[in-house]
């Protein structure tokens, strides 16, 4: 039943993509320092900034072809079903829909070429993170044995994906607005941090990203706001994080520290894109148009999971750690759009919590799998 | 004192703090509380606290889905320790979701729910019924062009209509008495959202009702056995408050057959009840297959195929052939091997008589190579069965688990490797134990759950709430038709209520539509 062949050439192309994304990221990061930016925030890319810009866009899409063909030749040879039945499998098919959201959404839809290198990272970490789960192709257990497997881990799989592509925006968007209010507290300049965060000011300005007209004079260069932040912490913090929670997870040192290296590079280069990043309040919108897509998909996931649950377990709620982990991915989610609308909570509140509603996706997709016995265990197989 | 200091001060304001601060009455406080539920960032809280409950769920083992792992950890097996625990315990963190604490913040969050609805409900039902306004001052807003066409004003009004397809329209007059379509649409935004809050209570209901009406049991059937649907039936069972020993059906269930086939990783392919029903005296439902994610539906129960395993059918019984024992015993996977343990005799302490149980471990298909077990394959090829006969006190009257009872090495008073078939002499050839033969079990999962449908109807209002309240805008749009030359000039503005840069795009593409619905041309 299982092509031993095909899962060979599947891993083969997976090997392949994972390079190209990494040639990509590579591009996209580098592209920077061939940008210039003008006071108002506006981005132009010399010569060579277009060509390995270029490069960049068709080493992401190349890779993509790549990784898309790895996903379907696992389907095919794990006994023609869909690519999504164990953590490895759920992992890759993931990343590259972090790679399709990317390059749709925040590359061609919104035009932020510049955050596509932490999208394109995002994916890659989700790929080391398959790596480590691998498990070789094989048919479903019988419990994932259902049409369910394809409704409801695929809307938790699109949903997934695209909150990770949020949570990129948010972070970006939480950096940005730092460097927007140091530079409006310490210079000259009247006080615009055009940050979501800045929604009333005293002066009735219009709000973030309307308040195009004059902002000439008004902002600092962009590269004052990168030089108001200490780079020393952008490295640290996240490098911090994710070598906790995978020690927590796997127990594994090289690869925690392996990963830890990657989001202190991340860390740091999310400093050094601070001039070229959208204004803190396009970040915001995109973050919270992301999430908003999202949020109803990930709220199909649950129910379509709670119907899956009633036809397989007798129950449809059990309280079962992955169904709790949802719940509170759901609630936090909520949350965050629910402080979009209140009084005192838009802006950067709102963005911490995107944060944690993040980190809890994090936490039920690996930590619950891997590190709580419940019904959903045997996925981590 | 006031009533010294003389009327001109008195009307004096007073300095603060030297007047005790007013306490407020129950009322007040009432009224205080409801104000603060009230608040959108008390909502937000209670949501905190909600997944912060629900964090706390994930990681300490729940009672009601995995009792053993609770166990473990209240004995310091597992988990922080004893003391922990026992704080564990106090707050009631091993049943989160059954506890005062949690019960005490769903109300609060369905009160804080009430009250912003409530207000939402009045303000939305006068906002709906509005008719949209009519436009003042057009071309000071920031979106607005004129556009010239040959239509006259009513006709050119009435193409506007059209083209505003999607909005409510009203036809009116500008203050200065010019002819005017006022257009406004996006109140399912509003709408919507209360849609999706709305629905939380109808979860409730049917959450409640599920709870109240519903059963939930488990039990076990060895194959060519059967159970009949009473209460004594089950091995366990949940029933719900209003359920009543006479709901149950009464049919009996027989298991014809369990099949199982694995994959060569040892994990099970599938595994499939065939099941037999009879109620009264007749055979309802004959043959039918039970599988995982292929439930059987009788009367409104469901019967779900949940766990299975071998119950090998051990025989007990004296040289001159009465049987102390006979039984198939439910064995449980550990690894690659089946374990299960069984009450013989209960003994009894008046006369002394000891306390007898077996141990039982099956390997359904191994051989011991260089000392180490090695499984040549999950299914029973070649089936050995290791019988552990232990007397004594073994503690056989206490509420626990037969699994978890410590027998001691001194209490065991027999052991044997058999084969199907094979009998074994124990206590000096004072009991024969056989091996008969070698059937399977099959756990069901058995299930009414009254309310379903009120939950499904909840999850599709949640969702038809969640997208318009997600993806709608409110938008107003006029067109205004003043006679010029032999036709008319139309003012066309817009302004946007929510996403405003998304509009700006709109209304080029709203410019073309009645451009082109009045046959215009742009200026």
């Amino acid at each position: 039943m299982v092509n031993e062949q095909l899962a060979g050439t599947s891993n083969a192309l997976f090997n392949a993509a994972f390079v190209t994304y990494i040639g990509a990221m590579v591009c996209y990061f580098f592209r920077l320092a061939f940008t210039k930016v003008s006071a108002r925030g506006v981005t132009s890319s010399t010569t060579t900034g277009a060509r390995i810009g270029w490069l960049a866009t068709t080493l992401a899409m190349a890779g993509w072809g790549v990784h898309l063909a790895s996903v379907v030749t696992r389907g095919i040879a794990a006994g023609g079903r869909v690519p999504w039945g164990n953590m490895y499998e759920y992992s890759s098919t993931m990343a590259l829909l972090v790679v399709a959201v990317g390059l749709v959404v925040v590359q061609r839809r919104f035009g932020y070429g510049h955050l596509m290198g932490f999208v394109i990272a995002a994916a890659v970490l989700m790929m080391t993170s398959a790596l480590l789960l691998f498990a070789e192709a094989g048919p479903l257990v019988p419990a994932l044995n259902s049409y369910w497997i394809k409704i409801h881990t695929s809307a938790a799989m699109g949903a997934s994906s695209i909150f990770i592509v949020a949570f990129a925006a948010t972070a970006l968007y939480l950096v940005k607005d730092t460097a927007e209010r140091r530079v409006a507290s310490t210079s000259t300049f009247s006080g615009s941090t055009v940050g979501a965060g800045s929604i009333v000011e005293a002066d009735n300005r219009p709000v973030g990203y309307e308040a195009d007209g004059g902002l000439e004079e008004r902002v600092a260069s962009p590269f004052a706001q990168r030089d108001t932040l200490s780079p020393v912490l952008f490295p640290l913090v996240p490098a911090l994080v994710v070598v906790v929670f995978t020690l927590l997870v796997w127990r594994a040192p090289a690869p925690a520290i392996i990963a830890g290296g990657v989001a202190a590079l991340l860390g740091i280069l999310s400093w050094y894109a601070i001039p070229y990043l959208p204004v803190a309040a396009k970040l915001d919108n995109l973050a919270y148009r992301t999430t908003a897509f999202a949020f109803p998909i990930w709220t199909f996931a649950i129910m379509a999971g709670a119907i899956w649950a009633e036809e397989a377990w007798g129950r449809y709620w059990g309280w079962d750690p992955k169904e709790t982990g949802s719940f509170f991915t759901w609630v936090l989610y909520a949350a965050y759009l629910h402080s979009r609308s209140t009084y005192g909570w838009r802006g950067r509140r709102a963005a911490w919590i995107g944060v944690v509603a993040f980190l809890a996706l994090m936490v039920t997709y690996y930590a619950v799998n891997l590190f709580v016995v419940g019904l959903h265990s045997y996925a981590g197989t | 004192m006031t009533e010294t200091l003389p009327p001109q001060e008195r009307t004096e304001p007073r300095p603060g703090g030297f007047r005790l601060p007013e306490i407020p009455g129950p009322f007040e406080t009432a009224v205080m509380a409801w104000r603060w539920l009230r608040r959108m960032s008390t909502a937000l809280l209670l949501l905190f606290m909600l997944a912060a409950a629900a964090v706390l769920a994930t990681f300490v083992p729940q009672e009601p889905v995995i009792a053993r792992t609770v166990a473990e950890w209240r004995a310091g097996v597992a988990g922080p320790g004893e003391g922990w625990a026992r704080v564990f315990d106090a707050l009631s963190l091993f049943d989160v979701f059954g506890s005062w604490w949690f019960m005490t913040l769903t109300v609060l969050l369905f009160i804080s729910l009430t009250g912003c609805l409530i207000p939402r409900y009045a303000a939305f039902a006068k906002v709906a019924r509005r008719q949209p306004p009519a436009g003042r001052n057009l071309e000071r807003l920031e979106l607005h062009t004129t556009l010239e066409t040959a239509l006259g004003p009513d006709e050119a009004l009435a193409a506007a209509k059209k083209a505003l397809k999607g909005y409510r329209r009203r036809r009116t007059t500008s203050a200065e008495g010019t002819p005017q379509l006022a257009a406004e649409r996006g109140h399912w935004r509003e709408g919507g959202s209360l849609v999706f809050h709305t629905a939380f209570y109808v979860l409730l209901i049917g959450i409640v009702i599920g709870h109240s009406f519903g059963w939930t049991g488990q039990v076990n059937v060895v194959e060519g056995e059967a159970f009949t649907d009473t209460t004594l039936g089950y091995q366990a069972e949940v029933p719900g408050r209003f359920w009543d020993a006479g709901d149950h059906r009464g049919f009996t269930l027989r298991l014809d057959d369990f099949d199982v086939s694995y994959h060569e990783n040892f994990v099970p392919a599938d595994f499939l009840s065939t099941v037999t029903i009879t109620q009264g005296h007749d055979e309802v439902v004959r043959g039918a297959p039970i599988r995982v994610n292929h439930p059987l539906v009788y009367e409104g129960m469901k019967i779900y195929q949940a766990r299975f395993g071998y119950a090998p059918e051990v025989v007990i019984r004296t040289p001159e052939g009465t049987e102390l024992f006979r039984a198939p015993v439910t064995l449980v996977q550990s690894g690659p091997i089946w374990l299960g343990r069984e009450k013989v005799t209960p003994g009894n302490p008046a006369t002394g008589a000891p306390q007898i149980a077996v141990e039982l471990a099956l390997i359904p298909d191994g051989a011991i190579v260089d000392g180490q077990l090695r499984i040549n394959s999950p299914e029973a090829r070649n089936p050995r069965l290791a019988i552990s006969l232990y007397a004594g006190d073994l503690g056989l009257e206490r509420p626990v688990p037969l699994a978890n009872l410590p027998w001691r090495e001194d209490q065991l008073v027999g052991q044997a490797m058999l084969q199907p078939g094979g009998t074994a002499e124990m206590l000096q050839g004072n009991l024969i134990v056989e091996f008969e033969g070698l059937p399977m079990w099959s756990g069901f999962q058995v299930s009414h759950a009254p309310g379903r449908g009120i939950l499904l109807a909840a999850a599709i209002l949640v969702l038809a709430g969640l997208i318009p309240s997600l993806y709608s805008y409110r938008r107003r749009v006029w067109v205004e038709a003043s006679p010029h030359g032999g036709g008319s000039q139309l003012l066309l503005a817009g302004v946007a209520l929510h996403r405003k840069p998304a509009f700006a795009e709109e209304f080029t593409r709203i410019r073309d539509r009645l451009a082109t619905a009045t046959n215009a041309h742009k200026d």
